[in-house]
């Protein structure tokens, strides 16, 4: 079968979910908090638009590279330096790969995939987003943070057969270099507009492009541009699918960017050979895609178990923190600078943000490189294979948790980590259950911020092990 | 064919000054102090002195780099004098160069200087975080109780003891120093604490509670080496002299690969068994007293392992028997050690020696050991994983 495909599609959610009404609660002397219901998925303070788009695609690019790698997010930490090429060098893929930053609505993801599809080449399309959002606001409470990958080609899962796209600036909501928050207008408005001028239309082009009647599609993965729209925008198009992306934003919360792709990776893992899928997105306009499944797609069952676990807080103040809502003074403790120079990252940053180790002459994995091997009883300087520890087995040698030390969501864990093969590293630990870290932990990495830099507005990147397992959101 | 340094330096001067918050003081008037006693006990004119070495750790957030800092306290006239750091074995490492210096014949005199002044850094002498431009990339910046702490869990591991069990026996061997403490004028602490107050102090890093953590202090500390001919001469018949100053430092295998598991320290059982080495002497059997980084409790309990004076997985119980207290086999920390009588981190290591010394001249007042024969110093810098184990052994030339 000849045409464009789905190859692949993976999700990520941080640990955390802000049970919305408990943290309600904490603002009901104003009458603000939104809707109240749900759980929305809190990015760590390590994480950002990054991190979370390349830990969603570590699933899809495990067994081969792609031609090209595209971020997308409204939310990138940098306007200048791609995040594409960081990611790149995160997933230690080729240096050819082709490498392009997507930005500018919520849409662009969406709109990137619908360039691939109609292109060629094998395209990861990543969206990571962590946006902020002004304390008691509704989009404090409805946004949530997380990450998506979806892989195209020219086999795969899921068939590209329809499209139609809709240019409009109908301004819902705008965020700026000058107001970098949402600034969002009249809902009704929206509601009504977005529904009937924008999505609905563009949604029957699509069908009438594939040659379908809407009433056959089988999935939907449509962004809402408010909670509660599918059902008026369902009516407007003929669709009579259930829509992932309404599930997504009551549990992980409006994930802006990414959010109709992990919709449609949903969706995708949902499917049976022969189901019609419906992807849209919306922000300045509208992209509509349809997809017949042909087979199961690669990666799409990380995307419905991160939707299944993680660690719920109440916790508002933490939320208002680790969202940056609210300034903690944590004293002289956090009184540093942690400058990275360009000669330091040209070096060694590569190594670092791909965490690659080096396989020395007896065969001793290590990390970092270095000219002589750590390997007792080495006579003199080795070349070193790269060996790329990222995704290989580790567990803990030694731990604590330190309360001392600064970190901005104590305490600081960190300890020896023993990778299999070889290589040891003395590493911070992220995601900690309620139980803590032990002696003999098994580990899985994670892409982090390393150090950031808030003077000079930099960040720099490493990996950082968590629990190996995560927790189960039924527990 | 080396033949080691024992009984080639003679100390002949050791000064100390009152550790703690010395809001009053500042590095130079702390120099001053310690030196002051030390040129009064040697006995000798300050012009004598021929090279001198500075020890400073945390340079950066002090005194100022470089050793000049020390030859315009002390006005020393244009004598080599060089500053080293070696982490918290600083003054060890200064008093090693000066005793290096008499032993090679290059000098008659020497001066050993270990000074910090850390409470005019507002933050409690906390380095600055930074581990270099490229270890900054991916190295934790874990406090000094983190990296510590992480002996804890992998000694529970190792020999299977029971975590309660193990806090217990930190337990007593902070409540072992503060008694010691209580006794020391110079002491930066000098209360006694019971154990009910150090099992429920609040977490510091996993296990390690308040007190099992010895904080930071303001204070220096000096020695003054010379020939164990010339200290005759001054009239000195049995002098104190060096038997031993042995270093073993971390060249990454502990943190890069794949051995260690975390629940000792390399460094300390190869500095200590060359150091025995190179006086002659069995441990057990002749150390009469011992001075140890116990920077932390956990840190301290692990050493008498390493050290060798406790059999392996067996100094939980050792420490619990009192056989490291005032009255034990081999008393450690008499003076109250880095837990109580301070840890101004470039001076800890002469401190430590000058400890070894007031015992073996029998100046120790209320606190004096009968029968003193050895006395050893461990001094160590970094952490269980990066560290630098300096120790020495100090006794009567006959």
């Amino acid at each position: 079968m000849s045409g464009r495909f789905i190859s692949g599609a993976s999700g990520y959610l941080p640990l955390l979910r802000l049970d919305r009404a408990a943290a309600a609660k904490a603002l009901r002397f104003s009458g603000l908090g939104g809707r109240g219901a749900g759980t929305r998925a809190v990015a760590g303070w390590d994480e950002d638009a990054l991190t979370l788009a390349v830990e969603a695609s570590r699933a899809l690019v495990s067994e081969s590279a792609p031609a090209k790698f595209i971020f997308a997010s409204t939310s990138a930490p940098f306007f200048e330096r791609s995040q594409a090429t960081l990611a790149i060098e995160a997933l230690a893929l080729p240096v050819a790969t082709r490498s392009n930053d997507v930005a500018g609505s919520r849409r662009c993801a969406v709109a990137a995939l619908l360039d691939a599809v109609q292109g060629s080449g094998d395209t990861v399309i990543a969206a990571g987003e962590k946006r902020p959002a002004r304390a008691g606001s509704a989009q404090h409470f409805r946004f949530g943070d997380g990450g998506v990958a979806v892989r195209v080609g020219d086999v795969g899962a899921a068939r590209f057969i329809g499209s139609a796209s809709l240019s409009r600036d109908l301004v819902d909501t705008y965020a700026s270099r000058e107001h970098p928050t949402p600034y969002v207008y009249e809902e009704r408005f929206v509601r009504e507009v977005s529904a009937r001028d924008v999505i609905a239309p563009t949604i029957r082009a699509a069908c009438a492009d594939a040659g379908i009647d809407p009433s056959a599609i089988t999935h939907a993965a449509v962004h809402e541009p408010l909670p509660n729209l599918w059902r008026d925008i369902a009516k407007l198009s003929g669709v009579t699918a259930p829509n992932y992306a309404t599930d997504l934003e009551a549990k992980a919360g409006d994930l802006g960017a990414a959010h109709a792709l992990y919709a449609f990776a949903l969706a995708l893992d949902a499917a049976k050979a022969g189901d019609i899928i419906l992807l849209a997105s919306f922000g300045s306009g509208c992209d509509a895609l349809l997809f017949e499944a042909t087979g199961d797609t690669p990666g799409s069952s990380v995307a419905s178990a991160m939707l299944a676990t993680g660690i719920v807080t109440t916790d508002y103040v933490r939320f208002l923190s680790l969202t940056g809502e609210i300034a903690l003074d944590w004293g002289v403790r956090s009184e540093f600078e942690q400058k990275a120079q360009g000669t330091v990252l040209e070096r060694h940053g590569r190594n670092t943000i791909g965490f690659i180790g080096g396989r020395d002459s007896a065969g001793n994995v290590q990390f970092p490189k270095s000219r002589m091997p750590v390997r007792p009883g080495a006579t003199g300087p080795e070349p070193m294979a790269d060996i790329r520890l990222a995704d290989v087995a580790a567990n803990l040698v030694s731990v604590t948790a330190d309360r001392l030390n600064y970190t901005p969501d104590p305490p600081f864990w960190f300890g020896l980590v023993q990778f299999d093969g070889g290589a040891r590293v003395l590493m911070e630990l992220t995601d900690a259950d309620p139980k803590g870290f032990s002696v003999g932990d098994p580990l899985a990495m994670r892409l982090r911020i390393k150090g950031i830099d808030r003077k000079r507005g930099f960040r720099t990147y490493f990996w950082k092990a968590a629990p190996h397992v995560r927790p189960s959101l039924e527990n | 064919m080396a033949t080691g340094i024992k009984d080639r330096v003679a100390v002949i001067g050791m000064g100390c000054t009152q550790f703690g918050e010395r809001w009053d003081k500042g590095a130079d008037d702390l120099m001053v102090e310690a030196f002051e006693e030390a040129i009064a006990d040697a006995g000798i004119d300050r012009s004598q002195i021929e090279a001198a070495w500075m020890g400073n750790a945390l340079d950066d957030i002090s005194v100022g780099n470089s050793a000049l800092p020390l030859a315009h306290a002390l006005r020393l006239q244009t004598i080599p004098v060089s500053r080293v750091e070696n982490m918290c074995a600083t003054g060890t490492e200064a008093l090693r160069a000066a005793t290096y210096a008499v032993a090679s014949g290059a000098v008659d005199f020497a001066l050993a200087l270990g000074v910090e002044k850390l409470k005019d850094t507002g933050y409690g002498g906390l380095p600055l975080k930074t581990k270099g431009l490229a270890n900054d990339l991916w190295m934790p910046y874990g406090s000094a109780p983190g990296t510590f702490a992480q002996l804890a869990g992998a000694y529970t591991a190792r020999h299977g003891v029971d975590a309660a069990d193990l806090k217990r026996a930190m337990g007593h061997v902070s409540w072992k120093s503060h008694q010691n403490g209580a006794l020391n004028p110079k002491a930066h602490l000098r209360n006694p604490v019971d154990m009910e107050k150090i099992l429920s102090a609040p977490m510091i890093a996993d296990p390690l509670g308040l007190f099992d953590c010895c904080g930071v202090s303001d204070g220096a500390a000096c020695a003054i080496v010379t020939t164990p001919e010339i200290a005759k001469s001054l009239g000195r018949a049995n002098p104190v002299t060096v038997k031993a100053i042995q270093l073993s430092a971390s060249n990454g295998w502990e943190m890069q690969y794949g051995e260690w598991d975390g629940a000792s320290v390399r460094n300390t059982q190869v500095a200590s068994r060359r150091a025995y080495a190179e006086a002659g002497i069995d441990p057990r059997a002749d150390l009469s007293m011992t001075e140890v980084h116990d920077c932390f409790s956990i840190t301290e309990l692990v050493t008498m392992e390493d050290l060798g004076l406790s059999n392996e997985g067996r100094a939980l119980f050792d420490v619990l028997d009192g056989d490291y207290d005032a009255n034990g086999r081999i008393p450690c920390q008499i003076d109250g050690g880095l837990k109580c009588f301070g840890h101004p981190v470039g001076a800890s290591g002469l401190r430590m020696a000058y400890e070894v010394y007031i015992q073996l001249e029998g100046r120790a007042g209320s606190r004096q050991r009968q029968n003193m024969d050895f006395g050893l110093t461990h001094n160590l810098g970094g952490s269980p994983f990066n560290s630098v184990a300096a120790v020495s052994i100090l006794g009567r030339l006959n």
